[in-house]
């Protein structure tokens, strides 16, 4: 594997690099610089190495000092403080390690908390350490030392805040490809665009007065943090804090101004980062929920199913039965080809039963795709417009509309056949002449579609469509009045509904929303 | 079968109803399928005998509250209930209401023919005891006032002599009362009386 040999001299290559490239206002010619991102990089090699990186840490921080600032002091005393930055970084990482499982995305309140501490404590205790040896070594002006301490700990602090996460997602399966889905978004060049507009306003018409309006960089990133959850975050963080550091070389700010603008940065950064796992949390746990609804859906479904297996496997037994005393009796003819052809029809009948058991488990995770509506509704409404013919029923099918849903075709269709049935049901079992279903689609305003199927049987009382939805409240024979609960189960997976509602006549109401229309 | 029972099978699947038709059929019972409980109730007459065989759960009115309405109508009928989702409830119901047997589907081929079984040797004891009864009031009309006055108070345990006072006639009267009473019913001493008379 020779990328395994290139990781450590291209992790220090690296390091050297983004050391040079954030080499900008430094203070007393020395390390103390407004912006540091190298650091993150340090720790999350540390955190994903293991106990090897920390030779290559050493050797990064050593390097940097050798080639970025080019040994300004005495050998020893440069090299003296390099280590002890070293060191402090060696231990803030020990640190993390203990709270940080590498399988985090840091993308909960949790662990965002777990992180956050022990780095602003962390880069404050070093800081401290860092300035007060180089005080002791003498490179630093007696009355430094207090903003030395300051601008590095605010350096290092912002450094780490914004690009460890960036780093630490990079470096792992899940957190990369989240980031490519979210960079290969239109949305993101929007937002980008978004934080452009937000620093040109910030620098170009509030910096000569303060920096005023610096509050406007904040919508790019909660835009994108609310969205996208952290992974928006992070790389609207990431870009903001580019564009700042861009702006203060173009607009050659002094280092004193830059240390409070990172600031600011770290700030909307922490922003960005909780609201976007707070959005993350949130979606997890709606994930979570609509998994445990379709879970609780399959197993009403089978509860249902098996009870139709029932049927089925009851006749089967009493023809194999009479099959047993006709063949000991040695009879052949009639009774005995009723009894096998008997068998053969109740076995086709519970395999249906099976197969439609497994065609709703094949749907177990929700497959979304996109359906066009009129297909849905029309293939669905197949098998009823024969029993309609048979029947003497009306089926009267309204011209559906070109909407597009994004769904489960074949639990969307479970729901439709359901209601189709039930009206079907119910418009036989009253006695009236002039028997009539009816499904129309109308579209509702936010992106939504209302189906609504309709017969002319004898409609639900209040009572009645309260308790249709309740589970094993049936009507009929056959189930256990599971199919409404099943159903309004599905739709609400799909964040639609389905309710029926009180009237002289049936009337179900499903509604879906539709997709976003796209531009195609 | 020579006393004309039938099964009577309620159950709302068709293929339930012929697979257990072509089954007792084959057991040689007579059978007799109904799709419902309302076509049963309707087509249903007081004489007749056999069993019933029921589905709880049916489109319309439900297996139970036709058992219920079978033994309104006096029908000593004896139900065997089938169902596919048994609960300690409906059984309860089941049995409350006299149910013979009380069996899940899928059904067992034994226990069902054992609950038809016993169906019909109940029926087939009641007619026995209904005969018993038809014979003995036939006895009865066969005897004068005086002697079945003569007879009550014999299996009420009175001596002649008291039976003799309270008729006012005379204790030889009385004997020979008894004797010709006795001699028509058939029976040979006091105590097979007052069993005849019990029955």
């Amino acid at each position: 594997m020779p990328l395994k040999y290139l990781l450590h001299p291209g992790f220090i290559a690296l390091y050297v690099a983004l050391d040079a490239a954030s080499f900008i206002h430094p203070l007393h010619g020395l390390n103390i610089t407004p912006w540091s991102p190298a650091p993150a990089l340090g720790l999350v090699y540390l955190l994903r190495q293991g106990p090897i990186a920390r030779v290559g840490l050493v050797a990064a921080v050593l390097l940097g000092e050798y080639l970025v600032r080019g040994m300004p002091f005495p050998w020893w005393k440069s090299l003296g403080s390099a280590l002890i930055l070293a060191a402090g970084y060696l231990v803030l990482s020990e640190f993390l390690k203990r709270r940080l499982p590498l399988t985090s995305l840091l993308d909960d309140r949790a662990a965002l908390l777990a992180w956050m501490v022990p780095v602003v404590l962390g880069t404050l205790i070093n800081s401290v350490l860092y300035l007060t040896s180089l005080h002791l070594l003498g490179l630093l002006p007696a009355n430094g030392w207090l903003t030395g301490v300051l601008q590095f700990w605010v350096g290092d602090a912002v450094g780490i805040t914004i690009a460890m996460p960036l780093f630490w997602w990079l470096t792992g399966e899940r957190g990369r490809f989240a980031l490519r889905s979210v960079l290969l978004r239109g949305e993101t060049l929007m937002y980008s665009l978004l934080g452009l507009v937000a620093l040109g306003i910030a620098f170009g018409l509030g910096g000569d007065s303060g920096f005023k309006l610096f509050y406007i960089l904040f919508l790019p990133i909660v835009w994108a943090s609310a969205r996208q959850g952290m992974a928006g975050a992070i790389v609207s963080a990431t870009l903001l804090q580019l564009g700042v550091i861009a702006a203060v070389q173009m607009l050659d700010f002094s280092a004193v101004t830059i240390a409070e603008l990172q600031m600011l940065g770290v700030v909307m950064a922490l922003v960005g980062f909780f609201i976007g796992g707070v959005v993350d949390e949130q979606r997890r746990t709606s994930g979570e929920l609509r998994q445990t609804l379709r879970l609780a859906a399959a197993g009403e479904m089978a509860g249902a199913l098996a009870h139709e297996l029932n049927q089925p496997l009851t006749a089967l037994g009493a023809y194999a039965s009479a099959y047993d005393t006709l063949q000991a009796r040695g009879e052949t003819g009639v009774r005995l080809d009723a009894a096998i052809n008997g068998m053969r029809a109740e076995a086709q009948r519970a395999g249906d039963v099976v197969k439609r058991l497994r065609d709703f488990f094949r749907t177990g995770a929700t497959k979304l795709e996109s359906v066009a509506l009129r297909q849905l509704i029309d293939s669905s409404a197949e098998p009823y417009r024969l029993k309609a013919r048979q029947g003497g029923i009306q089926f009267i099918e309204s011209e559906v509309p070109d909407i597009m849903l994004l769904a489960d075709r074949l639990q969307l269709e479970v729901v439709l056949r359901n209601l189709f049935s039930n009206a079907f049901d119910a418009v036989a079992a009253a006695d009236t002449t002039g028997k009539l279903v009816s499904v129309q689609a109308v579209p509702l305003p936010g992106a939504r579609v209302l189906i609504c199927v309709e017969d002319s049987g004898c409609g639900l009382s209040r009572e009645e469509a309260e308790r249709a939805f309740e589970s094993f409240h049936s009507s009929k024979s056959s189930g256990l009045g599971l199919g409404l609960v099943i159903s309004r189960a599905i739709a609400e997976t799909h964040g639609g509904s389905l309710w029926c509602e009180v009237a002289d006549h049936g009337v179900f109401k499903l509604v879906l929303p539709t997709q976003e229309t796209r531009t195609s | 079968m020579t006393d004309n029972l039938t099964v009577f099978i309620v159950d709302d699947d068709l293929s339930v109803r012929d697979a257990l038709s072509l089954l007792l059929a084959i057991h040689d019972y007579r059978v007799a399928a109904f799709a419902d409980a309302d076509s049963f109730l309707k087509a249903f007459k007081p004489a007749w005998r056999g069993c019933v065989l029921l589905d709880i759960r049916m489109p319309g009115m439900d297996g139970l509250t036709l058992q219920r309405k079978l033994l309104e109508l006096g029908s000593d009928l004896p139900v065997v209930v089938m169902t596919g989702h048994g609960d300690v409830d409906s059984a309860r119901t089941a049995f409350r209401a006299l149910a013979l047997d009380f069996l899940e589907k899928p059904l067992d081929e034994s226990r069902l023919l054992n609950a038809i079984g016993e169906a019909f040797a109940r029926q087939r004891k009641a007619a026995d005891a209904a005969l018993t009864r038809d014979q003995v009031q036939r006895l009865l009309d066969g005897l004068t006032p005086r002697e079945k006055e003569v007879m009550e108070r014999v299996v009420a345990g009175r001596h002649n002599r008291e039976i003799a006072a309270e008729l006012a006639i005379s204790p030889r009267t009385v004997e020979v009362h008894k004797a010709r009473m006795m001699d028509k019913l058939g029976v040979l001493s006091v105590a097979d009386l007052v069993r005849l008379s019990l029955s």
